[in-house]
């Protein structure tokens, strides 16, 4: 029996344009397909909508699933693209119960299911293992081992590789290759779809809650055809020295183990790290927020730099930079940290326009930033940031929960920043850039260390 | 100096306070009706406590109990280190009204609230989410004890996203630090900052939680069943 969806069309309760429009396709047992696009293209709400799990609007068209076979199941079984916030227990076994416990099944069950959902994403033996200590993989695999035991026939994911690096995306094709064998139907929806190309048996394009075409071949990635202004010439002082940085944790050893670094003026660096290399710990120890063991950090002409003292001159963002949005406006957003400053009230209004003008969200001026899309908060986020003209800009993994459009559109902005205010850039992610070329120089920090991706 | 603070970081034993550590001990193997009984008696006991006596015998078996569920000395400093700081703030504000005469009834107090709430930090280190649900749903319906349970599960989960987005906004200027307080001035950035944010983002994951939740058959059925570790052990060893 196969997943049938005809003429599905949904309108979100007081929304004008639909979120779905006369989507119609069938998938089959044993099959993988991929719904693709941009951001607000209506993936994820089809995703809600095969799961029957939007609440209020208008809903046209049906959807078939294949009947229960036999209770204690939850056909249809979903699995959200934040990992973290959908763990509700402390233990994996106890994680990967709580479904068949919800559906009231005897306990000796629920032991072989925990055990059979375990062994099926690869984390037999885990049972008792905290789940804090799981890498962003393992919770993904552990996420979907949770769905597992409800024994659905259909799986459906949104966006389950935007946390994880090029390894942990590899296991969870795996994964997803095994579970397509044992003839589950498998829904992505997905930016990144290149790591699952070897599973993925159709991709099905969308447009503003339209399918625009079906595809038996990955969609050429569009980020990779824009320009950017060429590299300065690096003369000046650097604005980033670091000497001999070393860092640890007793739970994971040491992170950091004797990183040298150093960042020009006007330069863009990458920074290309997998899960777990230390990349938010580098950022924490250059910004002041995570003593180091030893070495020495000069940021933007600050030794031992402190976060009071570099806002301003070194702007941060740090992963899901959203969640720093407070203000009534985004033209408030903007301007706080140049009031902090304690700058003119002129002077403030125009680098805020201009902050806005080169993120390309000066409409959005009298918005509220929480009423906005994620992609907008993020370059509100960015704006907030750039507003002062700091010397140097650091990102941490910039890139999750943006499309490839956005991410490419990112790029250009930053691009564009050595040259129109000397503002060097250093992008730290676990993924290759969107754009080959961007970076005047790769680098890449593993085993504690920086070293050059051309060796 | 730096040598001295590396060994410190090697004694690391949990990443935030009062995380769940997965041991066998017989703290661990207690029920969580019968430890949330017994650490309701000893939080208890240290408020009624008086004399150096009762103190000390009250500290000895908060510690026993700490020790005993095979937790480490810098779990316990994980644990309690804001508190100490309070201690040490009480104990000064106590000796700054009223004179040296005060230190005994400053110390007592402090020790006090740290005995006060050792039992707790004991109870969730040492106790899992379905122990305490199964525990709970015995007494209240099962819906009320996961609300319970995952309101006290994410709060290290909400400590550490304090952390991040104040780490963020220091970044941008704003005056947080517990230092910045002493000038009224600061206090809207505590709030624009740091409580706005932090709302945002518990009223989101609870959002994603609830659904994840009810994705997966919760609510569906009157009653729960629950699987206990015991359970997921045998199939584990099969």
């Amino acid at each position: 029996m196969n997943l049938s969806i005809t003429s599905l069309s949904y309108r979100y309760p007081g929304a004008t344009e639909p979120a779905l429009a006369d989507i119609s396709c069938e998938v089959g047992a044993g099959e993988c397909v991929c719904f693709t696009g941009d951001s607000g293209c209506g993936k994820s709400t089809l995703l809600l909508a095969i799961k029957g799990a939007l609440r209020g609007g208008s809903r046209v068209g049906s959807i078939e699933i294949p009947p229960h076979a036999g209770d204690g199941r939850i056909p249809v079984g979903i699995v959200f693209q934040n990992a973290e916030s959908q763990i509700v227990c402390t233990t994996a076994g106890e994680e990967v119960a709580f479904a068949p416990e919800n559906l009231c099944i005897p306990r000796e069950e629920i032991a072989e299911r925990v055990a059979l959902a375990l062994r099926a994403v690869g984390l037999e033996g885990c049972q008792k293992r905290n789940v804090d200590r799981f890498s962003a993989g393992q919770k993904q695999r552990l996420a979907i081992a949770s769905v597992l035991s409800a024994n659905p026939g259909i799986l459906l994911l949104d966006e389950p590789s935007s946390q994880l690096d090029r390894r942990s995306k590899e296991e969870l094709r795996d994964t997803l290759g095994w579970l397509k064998r044992e003839g589950y139907i498998i829904v992505l929806a997905e930016h990144d779809i290149l790591p699952f190309a070897g599973i993925i048996d159709r991709y099905f394009v969308m447009e503003r809650g339209k399918i625009v075409s079906v595809l038996s071949m990955p969609p050429a990635p569009r980020a990779a055809n824009r320009s950017f202004p060429a590299r300065l010439e690096h003369g000046g002082a650097p604005v980033l020295t670091v000497r001999g940085l070393h860092l640890g944790y007793p739970e994971t050893g040491a992170v950091l183990n004797g990183v040298d670094l150093t960042v020009g003026e006007g330069e863009r660096v990458h920074l290309l790290g997998d899960n777990g290399a230390g990349k938010s710990t580098l950022f924490r120890a250059l910004c002041g927020l995570a003593r180091p063991d030893l070495g020495t950090v000069e940021l933007a002409g600050i030794g031992k730099p402190v976060p009071e003292r570099l806002a301003g001159k070194v702007g941060v963002l740090f992963q899901n930079p959203t969640r720093q949005l407070f203000a009534e406006s985004v033209q408030e957003e903007v301007s706080f940290t140049l009031k902090r400053e304690g700058r003119p009230l002129r002077e403030i209004d125009g680098l805020v326009a201009e902050a806005l003008a080169h993120c390309r969200i000066a409409h959005l001026a009298g918005r509220t930033p929480l009423t906005l899309s994620f992609g907008e908060q993020h370059r509100v986020a960015l704006a907030s940031v750039l507003a002062g003209r700091p010397r140097l800009l650091l990102l941490d993994e910039p890139f999750a929960g943006l499309d490839m459009a956005q991410r490419g559109e990112l790029l250009e902005i930053l691009g564009e920043l050595p040259a129109r205010f000397g503002t060097s850039v250093l992008i730290a992610s676990h993924d290759r850039l969107p754009v080959p070329g961007w970076a005047d120089r790769e680098l890449i920090l593993k085993d504690g260390r920086v070293t050059d991706a051309r060796g | 100096m730096r040598a001295a603070e590396m060994n410190i970081r090697r004694f690391r034993t949990s990443d935030y306070a009062c995380q769940f550590m997965t041991h066998d001990s017989p703290i661990h193997r207690l029920g969580p009706g019968t430890k949330l009984a017994a650490g309701t008696a000893l939080s208890a006991c240290a408020i009624a406590v008086r004399t150096p006596e009762q103190l000390l015998v009250l500290l000895a078996v908060a510690l026993g109990c700490f020790f005993l569920a095979r937790l480490t000395p810098y779990d316990l400093w994980r644990d309690t280190r804001v508190l100490v700081f309070l201690g040490v703030a009480v104990t000064a504000a106590y000796c700054a009204l009223h004179g040296a005469s005060d230190f005994w009834p400053g110390v007592r107090t402090s020790t006090q609230i740290i005995l006060f709430y050792l039992p707790g930090a004991v109870f969730l280190r040492t106790t899992r989410t379905s122990e305490v649900m199964t525990g709970f749903s015995r007494v209240i319906p099962y819906r009320i004890s996961f609300l319970l349970f995952v309101s006290v599960r994410f709060v290290p989960f909400f400590l550490r996203e304090l952390e991040e987005i104040s780490a963020a906004q220091r970044l941008r200027g704003a005056k947080i630090r517990l230092r910045d307080q002493a000038d009224p001035r600061n206090w809207c950035d505590l709030f624009h900052c740091l409580v706005v944010p932090l709302m945002v983002r518990a009223l989101k994951t609870a959002e994603e939680l609830s659904r994840s939740a009810e994705s997966r058959g919760f609510g569906e059925c009157e009653q729960r069943s629950y699987a206990g570790i015991a359970g997921l052990r045998v199939a584990a060893k099969r």
